[in-house]
């Protein structure tokens, strides 16, 4: 271990001494400083906040990503350019220590660069409020809607493929197949049968209701407020745009059954725009102790049309932790991601010259931010494919690091809770499983290279 | 029999990345280094010196053959622990200074702490940079970047040092210092490994020596018998009078044979330090790097020779006063030890009016390191003598003789 921190060392030294460093702390921490005094949003506190905040740590996530990805390809390829390599490499230390330890050097400076520019930028977001002029009002949804930590629940996809297997049994039955779905394959009509179904179990005619049921909603004990969050959609737009509602937020099972009402229920009703997200304020009292809620909607008769609600067109929001625990599990996500490049910066630098190996990396590291687009576009594209797809390009596609998928600034900007779940999901597929899967491969890689050998 | 230094039907071929152009840069290479010998391998560019040397250091790997250094492989960091590498150009981190750097290697032979410090200013000492140690390795010129170099090379008091083009860059000072520093731990019972271009100083240093061509050995022995003119004889006197130039001439010429007689000429290199030499006396300040002394040698590279000289030291005074008690017990032996010291002297004294050299401070390392020879060690100092009269006594004279060999012979040492 001594050995490899040894090395470590060094790679920091290397780093401090090149003035990278220091000018990359400078430049950003100016930088930030500006982005904080000048970010404005909406022209809300709120929407400031997230400008300020969805900006600096994106640009803090792609300076460090890329700071890393350089100095790791930078460090190795330079030694074996150099020829500093020969002189260490004669020492009783092994090749893999010498990896080891540059990943270790370069993980315990984007460790501290991180925690600088992450308090930075928190403590920017923190004081912004004390430094500007605005309303009690616009405080308050600050505090509510930005600095916090809220769990987000959606309604559970209902299962519809029981169905649709029989659906599709009684149309070959009766010879339907061919008159609805000419020239299609099995594979293809099922899948439009189930989207289909699932439009079905979303949808409200005028009159009709539903009802989504929720269990374990633990909001914290400070916690006064849920929120509802929920977009309409239309079968037939109607002329002005707009669809009533009407929503009911509490423990339903206290009417439903006529017991007596032990939890107040919330209620509301109103006339709003379709394909719109609206945010409803309900008071944290309308759990029930056992952590049930239940929102029921009702599509009044006078709607001229059904309702479709879109996915994702649901959301129950509470506070379930602070900001600032929300905050450094963001940066956490971070810090694995640079884990992850710092392993990728390696393997390429153990079999590739310096400018070859960061291209390299550069090219992953900007299709790792699309992988979550390119795997859903092409998944269904591909199907047809088979075989052949399954087994070379999909697999392909997911060992690609998926940036967006692990993305902090999508839980910060809509203040919605990092669980340690996922965080744990983070860390095993961007850590355990990618990163260690690269570092073997250099090691397998450097431990055969002829270091001294000249490439021509 | 074991070597330091031992490679078995070595080859290294280069070819392009199609696998064609195939190159032999080290072709069926059959080196042997025994332990405690300064062994230079010369060529010329390209005859596969280097090749050779990165093949043992791992830093290539053969194409066929296998390499073995100090009993196993050098990819063993057990054995890397026990070597000394210096390259041919002082690889070093530009930005690292000259303390740290030899702290960064120290580290990684995992030295305490104390240990590294220690040796770290000793090694600064003993190349003369000690008052540049704060200044970036990056910043040093060739010849300071070349000393920084050896002293990383001798962190770890290596038993095997390999050095590749070890005197390129430096002044004849530097030169100078780093033979005798050679010299000095060839003495302690180091094995070294040098490649060089510079023919006259592998001469100067070198016990063996093979000459490479096209990655094959063309030749390989001992300087001195490569060298040695059986054919010719060479006389040096002190100043001689035209009419006894004469006299020796027709003698020669008696036996006809040919004769030239000329004064010896100084070596440039000797003439060279004589002057920064007495520069230095009269305090002409110079910039760059400055050994305190000359000869100067870190402490821990000659821990164990003062650990010798103490013992011989010891035994020194157990044999002159045994000797004595030793006499009453065996008069005989006594006495034929007497005589034959008498012999020795009278030998002695012969030997040196004929060797004489006109200034015996311009003495080089080569003619400490000739007498050094087996076959010319006919002079024996008294400690000696009186050493070699208690091995009879006591019958360990063998025993002794077998253990030099497998240690180095310390004995070498003192003659040199």
């Amino acid at each position: 271990m001594s050995r490899i921190w040894a090395v470590a060392k060094n790679t920091i030294r290397q780093a401090v001494r090149l003035k990278t460093v220091a000018f990359l702390v400078l430049a950003l921490l100016v930088v930030l400083l500006l982005m904080g005094e000048n970010a404005s949003g909406d022209g809300t506190l709120k929407g400031r906040l997230q400008t300020f905040v969805s900006y600096s740590f994106s640009l803090t996530s792609l300076v460090l990503s890329v700071f890393t990805i350089g100095l790791i390809v930078y460090s190795l390829t330079n030694d074996i350019k150099q020829k500093q390599i020969f002189t260490v490499l004669t020492k009783p230390i092994r090749r893999s220590q010498l990896l080891l330890g540059k990943l270790l050097g370069v993980f315990i400076l984007d460790f501290i660069l991180l925690a600088i520019f992450s308090f930075t930028i928190y403590a920017i977001a923190e004081l912004t409020p004390r430094f500007i002029n605005t309303s009690k009002q616009e405080l308050n949804r600050a505090k509510n809607e930005f600095f916090t930590a809220r769990m987000k629940l959606t309604p559970q996809k209902v299962d519809v493929s029981e169905k649709v297997r029989k659906m599709y049994q009684e149309m070959k039955k009766s010879g339907k197949l061919q008159q609805k779905f000419p020239n299609m394959s099995q594979e293809a009509i099922i899948r439009i049968l189930t989207w289909r179904q699932e439009q079905w179990t979303r949808a409200v005619a005028p009159g009709q209701e539903l009802i989504w049921e929720f269990q374990n909603v633990k909001p914290l004990e400070d916690a006064q407020s849920l929120f509802l969050k929920y977009k309409y959609d239309v079968s037939v737009n109607p002329a002005d745009l707009k669809v009533t509602g009407a929503w009911f937020v509490g423990d339903l099972r206290q009417i439903q059954y006529g017991a007596k009402v032990q939890t107040p229920v919330h209620e509301f009703a109103r006339k709003e725009l379709i394909r719109t997200y609206y945010e409803e304020e309900v008071p944290s009292n309308v759990v029930a102790d056992d952590g049930y809620l239940a929102v029921g909607f009702l599509s009044p008769p006078l709607n001229i049309t059904t309702i479709l609600f879109p996915e994702d067109y649901l959301q129950l929001l509470y506070k379930a932790d602070t900001f600032t625990a929300n905050f450094i599990r963001a940066s956490l996500l971070i810090l694995f991601r640079l884990t992850l490049l710092a392993c990728l910066g390696i393997f390429a630098a153990s079999f590739l010259s310096f400018p070859v190996a960061l291209l390299l990396c550069l090219a992953v590291f900007t299709t790792a931010h699309l992988s979550g687009f390119v795997m859903e576009a092409l998944d269904p594209a591909t199907h047809d494919v088979g075989l052949f797809y399954s087994y070379t390009i999909k697999p392909l596609i997911h060992l690609m690091p998926q940036f967006d998928k692990f993305s902090p600034v999508k839980f910060i900007i809509p203040a919605q809770l990092i669980t340690w779940k996922f965080l744990a999901e983070a860390f095993a597929m961007l850590v355990c499983i990618k990163s260690f899967l690269l570092i073997i491969l250099s090691l397998c890689i450097f431990r055969f290279r002829e270091v001294a050998k000249v490439v021509t | 029999m074991d070597y330091a230094v031992e490679t078995i039907d070595l080859t290294k071929v280069f070819s392009d990345w199609w696998g064609r152009n195939k190159i032999y840069a080290v072709d069926d290479l059959n080196l042997k280094v025994n332990y405690n010998e300064v062994y230079g391998l010369l060529g010329p560019n390209g005859s596969g010196k280097t090749t050779t040397l990165k093949m043992l250091l791992n830093l290539l790997y053969p194409t066929k053959g296998k390499t073995i250094l100090l009993g196993a492989s050098s990819s063993d960091p057990k054995i890397s622990a026990r070597i000394g590498y210096m390259p041919e150009e002082s690889y070093l981190y530009r930005y690292l200074n000259a303390r740290e750097t030899l702290n960064f290697y120290g580290s990684l032979f995992k030295l305490p702490s104390k240990i590294r410090k220690m040796r770290t200013e000793s090694l600064l000492d003993m190349v003369g940079l000690k008052a540049v140690a704060n200044r970036p390795v990056g910043t040093f010129s060739k010849g300071m970047a070349r000393r920084i170099g050896l002293a990383q090379a001798l962190i770890n008091d290596p038993e095997l040092l390999i050095l590749d083009e070890p005197t390129t860059g430096l002044d004849p000072m530097g030169t100078r210092q780093m033979k005798d520093l050679v010299l000095k731990l060839a003495k302690r019972g180091k094995t070294i490994l040098l490649c060089s271009h510079l023919l006259a100083d592998v001469e100067d240093i070198c016990d063996r020596i093979s000459i490479l061509y096209d990655g094959q050995i063309q030749t390989e022995g001992k300087v001195k018998d490569l060298l040695r003119q059986t054919n010719k004889k060479q006389i040096t006197t002190g100043n001689l009078s035209d009419t006894a130039i004469q006299k020796i001439k027709q003698l020669v010429e008696k036996e006809n044979a040919e004769c030239s007689i000329s004064s010896p000429v100084e070596k440039l290199e000797t003439f060279f330090i004589k002057t920064v030499i007495t520069a230095r006396k009269q305090r002409k300040v110079t910039s760059g790097a400055v050994a305190d002394s000359e000869n100067a040698i870190a402490d821990f590279l000659v821990e164990e020779q003062k650990e010798e000289l103490k013992r011989a030291e010891i035994l020194d005074k157990l044999v002159s006063t045994d000797v004595s008690t030793e006499q009453k017990a065996e008069p005989a032996k006594a006495e034929e030890a007497v005589k034959m010291e008498k012999t020795l002297v009278a030998d002695r004294e012969l030997l040196e009016n004929l060797t004489k050299l006109p200034d015996t401070s311009t003495a080089q390392p080569t003619h400490a390191k000739q007498k050094a020879e087996p076959v010319e060690t006919d002079t024996i100092s008294a400690g000696e003598q009186a050493k070699n009269l208690l091995d009879q006594l006591t019958g360990e004279k063998e025993s002794q003789n077998d253990e030099q060999q497998k240690k180095g012979n310390p004995d070498k040492d003192s003659e040199k």
